[in-house]
């Protein structure tokens, strides 16, 4: 059974913004400069999203709270499903596991499409990224997908040596 | 029920899918052709049906029965026509090709943010769904049966 009109509409939205930006864009440099911009589309959502979901919630403990946080019931409210395997090597870099991402489920059951893919997880590698700044916790964050409707987002925190 | 094969056509005449499951006799033309003999005639068979109507009502359905197959063709708001052959004996077909066009054309081809509206159907989700939702009709059936 679809979802409500919102859950539609976000998904028809982030792919037609996707599409938009990236349209015509051939020389290497104007695409990533169009993935940067669409990358800060999802800094500037991510941002401000951190204010509404975490105000009603006590402070977090250290990073690795905020990490779990992200991977439980960010995922949950934005992606309807929490984060399947979480690895770090405890020096500052995480690797979120999704098997059936959200963004992905309706392209592919494998590696058709891959080259497009990439271009799906933008929006969300912003999203992570101003959400964690707006908790002061300043990264990079950067994707990958080998086959769909799995991928992987990396985060390697940022910190003032 | 046996499905046969199925065609789906864009609002202006263009192929976007074709599929077989069975299909006993060849073709003598090439499914480009054969496609395009199947949407003139859909569409001179509308405006027939449409003429001749003794009620108001659009039709959203469309059916011919031979005695060996039945042909189902389903033609939502959007204009993209669903067209099944399946077994003279066959029942629920009209709900069936609904089926596939809620639960697998729109799922997604509409909703897959890589495919352009309009374009010839590649997509291996697309087939993989649609081939389950036909094999678990047939399954159906044939319990009932």
């Amino acid at each position: 059974m679809l979802g409500t009109c919102e859950d539609t509409l976000f998904e028809l939205f982030h792919g037609a913004i996707v599409s938009t930006i990236l349209k015509d864009a051939t020389a290497e440099e104007e695409i990533d400069e169009r993935i940067s911009k669409l990358e800060y589309i999802g800094f500037s959502s991510g941002l401000r999203l951190a204010e509404r979901f975490t105000r009603d919630l006590p402070r977090f403990k250290d990073e690795l709270d905020i990490i779990k946080f992200l991977c439980k019931d960010f995922w949950t409210a934005v992606f309807k499903k929490q984060v399947d395997n979480l690895r770090t090597n405890h020096q500052g870099v995480y690797v979120l596991q999704d098997s059936k991402f959200r963004m992905l489920e309706k392209v592919s059951n494998g590696r058709q499409y891959l080259d497009k893919s990439s271009r799906l997880l933008v929006y969300t590698c912003g999203l992570i990224r101003g959400w964690l700044a707006a908790l002061n916790v300043p990264c990079v964050v950067t994707a990958e997908v080998i086959s769909m409707p799995a991928c992987k987002f990396h985060i390697h925190l940022q910190r003032s040596s | 029920m046996t499905v046969y094969n199925m065609y789906i056509f864009s609002k202006d005449g263009r192929m976007l899918f074709y599929h077989e499951w069975q299909r006993k006799k060849k073709s003598r033309q090439s499914i480009e052709q054969e496609g395009k003999l199947m949407f003139g005639m859909l569409h001179s068979l509308q405006s027939f049906v449409s003429k001749m109507s003794p009620v108001s009502v659009k039709d959203k359905f469309l059916s011919y029965k031979t005695n060996k197959y039945c042909l189902t063709m389903l033609e939502p708001p959007s204009g993209v026509k669903f067209v099944i052959n399946t077994d003279v004996s066959s029942s629920g077909v009209q709900e069936l090709v609904h089926t596939i066009y809620k639960q697998v054309y729109v799922e997604y081809i509409t909703m897959n943010p890589i495919i352009e509206v309009g374009e010839e159907i590649k997509c291996e989700l697309f087939r993989q769904k649609l081939d389950n939702l036909i094999k678990q009709s047939v399954i159906h059936s044939s319990k009932a049966e």
